[in-house]
């Protein structure tokens, strides 16, 4: 599949070039990284896949049985929970894109402070996500800050058990993960903007173009392709990031109602010790996460290659 | 970046009459503000509880402390051995941060400047491998660094750092790299210099902004990740800081005080890097890489 061990030089087009030799050296720095990958993801995920048709309980021996983990895994109400719940999130989605963008136009105004925003609003994502969670769990407690913020401003019919409710946990959990997260949006946003040259914006200026007419003509399709690298960043990202929070904040809780695939893995894995069902569940999770990142990856590489 | 001294130039708000506009400016300062506020309280509602004795927050849960008192800390080191917790954070982060950074260098110079055959080939096969998180084969990879002999070593977690770090590490390099003229490289080898010594002591040192770039986003998720150090060390002696936090905030008997001691003491390094290195880490050489 990977042409790494053809020593043979490639023709050179250009006269006068000294070829030193590309192959046998080249193989040798590529190797660590191959190793490196294959051996900490690739087997590990072959594993994985080996794991999710075996039935195991516990620390008994484990059987092959084919898919029975998956028809398990299907019929299982919580399995089908986690991914709607996951839905629920990705129906946020929209927030996550807009709220930066929107802070990194106010930013790019360049009012008086603009750093000390930028740098603050950068602040919560340097925060390990599980400090950011037990930090949280306090912020969003009955008797915490939040509650008595809302009351104090007269709206105490919004106060409520943030981390306690079927749906108020679920929404209070993808917030949390919105305050870890937004400051690397508007970072992006922002190294977005800047390619917006000042002369453009002036010409423009000049020719009676008001704040709407500026935004969406000329900004909004300069920043197109940073708006889809943060769309897809998020879509890839969102069911990842979450395990940390969820293990400070609400350990799946209560009942299922904050229970991402993510989680259900580590429980079934680790808590339930039903390894092959946490595999199988892992499985569906990369089918999942894998199919969205893929546009990262295909960015990337279109980015990186060489002429060939 | 456009010229940020040229304060209001980029404006957007430009062409409206001068009442308006400074109506518009303070408005947009008072969102800003107020997000502010939200991005910071939640640290200084944390710090302020931190310095509470346990009545204090008990009757007074939200104010500032009647009384200084650092009863917390001195708590917070005797339930967890803080400088050994730094120590193992420290050493696996920058194990994993130098291998996958070295690692990336290799793959980069070997796949733009050897012209490597096949080398779009291994670049896309490193890359790819980003569709793999550590969630997904959390348990077959413990079980592969156990039968490696790894398990519950700094090695068996530097190693994994390094992994997961290597697709976005290598693609910021080979990125960078292909924007270097092959002719720069072509009048070192012309000069006689080897291709090693072309690797560290010519692209390693332009490469500076993009080895900055990969370095913070690679530091702040190894120092900041619980997965991997919870299966990986548990709750052993060489387990990290995160991990450390977290099962000390499972403890039954602690108090909100001590607890908020513990996460300002969890996430003090990170904040004193964050304000070394906030020039590089805001100006762009982490947004610009990660376009």
């Amino acid at each position: 599949m990977i042409e790494t061990s053809s020593p043979v030089d490639r023709p050179r087009s250009r006269p006068g070039k000294r070829r030193e030799p590309g192959g046998l050296l080249g193989i040798a720095l590529v190797v660590p990284a191959i190793v490196l990958v294959v051996v900490f993801k690739l087997i590990p995920l072959v594993r994985a896949f080996i794991l999710s048709l075996y039935e195991t309980q516990g620390f008994a021996d484990p059987t092959f049985a084919w898919f029975r983990n998956y028809q398990g895994m299907l019929k299982d109400p919580t399995f089908w929970g986690s991914f709607r719940n996951a839905a629920l999130v990705f129906l946020t989605l929209p927030v996550w894109i807009m709220l930066p963008l929107l802070l990194a136009l106010l930013i790019f105004q360049r009012v008086p402070g603009w750093k000390l925003f930028r740098a603050a609003y950068f602040l919560p994502y340097m925060i390990a996500p599980v400090v950011v969670g037990i930090m949280f769990r306090q912020i969003l407690a009955p008797d915490g800050p939040l509650n008595a913020m809302l009351i104090g401003i007269g709206l105490a019919p919004f106060a409520t058990e943030w981390l306690n409710g079927s749906s108020s946990a679920l929404f209070s959990l993808t917030a949390v993960a919105l305050w870890a997260f937004f400051g690397l949006g508007v970072l992006t946003y922002l190294s977005g903007l800047s390619t917006v040259s000042d002369e453009v914006i002036e010409a423009a200026r000049l020719d009676g173009a008001g704040f709407w007419t500026l935004l969406v003509y000329i900004i909004a399709p300069l920043l197109k392709s940073v708006i889809g690298y943060w769309t897809v960043l998020c879509t890839s990202s969102m069911l990842i990031w979450m395990f940390p929070l969820i293990y400070a904040l609400t350990r799946g809780g209560p009942g299922k109602a904050t229970m991402l695939p993510e989680y259900l893995v580590f429980l079934t894995t680790f808590e339930f010790l039903d390894r092959g069902r946490g595999a199988a569940i892992g499985m569906a999770l990369f089918v999942f996460a894998a199919a969205i990142s893929a546009f990262v990856v295909r960015r990337m590489y279109a980015e990186g290659k060489g002429r060939t | 970046m456009s010229n940020p001294s040229m304060a209001s130039s980029a404006a957007v708000t430009g062409s409206s009459s001068p009442l308006l506009r400074g109506f518009i400016r303070w408005s947009i300062t008072f969102i800003l503000v107020v997000v502010a506020v939200v991005a910071l309280y939640p640290l200084a509602f944390t710090f302020v509880n931190s310095l509470k004795t346990r009545a204090d927050f008990a009757g007074n849960a939200l104010g500032l402390p009647t009384g200084l008192t650092f009863e917390n800390y001195v708590q917070t080191f005797g339930r967890m051995n803080v400088p050994q917790l730094l120590f193992n954070t420290t050493i696996t982060t920058a194990g994993g941060l130098f291998l996958s950074t070295v690692a990336a260098l290799f793959v980069a110079y070997a796949v733009t400047k050897l012209q490597l055959k096949g080398g779009n080939w291994v670049f896309l096969f490193i890359i790819s491998m980003l569709v793999i998180p550590s969630q997904v084969v959390i348990y077959p990879l413990y079980e592969t660094i156990l039968n490696l002999g790894l398990g519950g070593t700094y090695q068996g977690l530097i190693l994994s750092y390094a992994a997961f770090g290597l697709p976005i590490s290598t693609y910021m390099l080979v990125a960078f790299f292909r924007a270097i003229p092959d002719e720069l490289v072509e009048a070192a080898r012309i000069d006689g210099a080897s291709e090693l010594r072309i690797m560290f002591q010519l692209m390693l040192p332009i490469s500076t902004p993009a080895l900055a770039a990969i370095s913070i986003l690679n530091f702040v998720w190894m120092w900041n990740d619980l997965l991997l150090p919870l299966v990986i060390m548990g709750g052993s002696e060489k387990t990290t800081l995160m991990v450390g936090v977290a099962l000390l905030s499972g403890q039954y008997d602690v108090s909100i005080p001590l607890i908020s001691a513990g996460l300002i003491v969890a996430l003090l390094p990170v904040l004193v890097v964050y304000f070394l290195f906030q020039r590089q880490i805001l100006s762009g050489a982490l947004a610009g890489a990660i376009k």
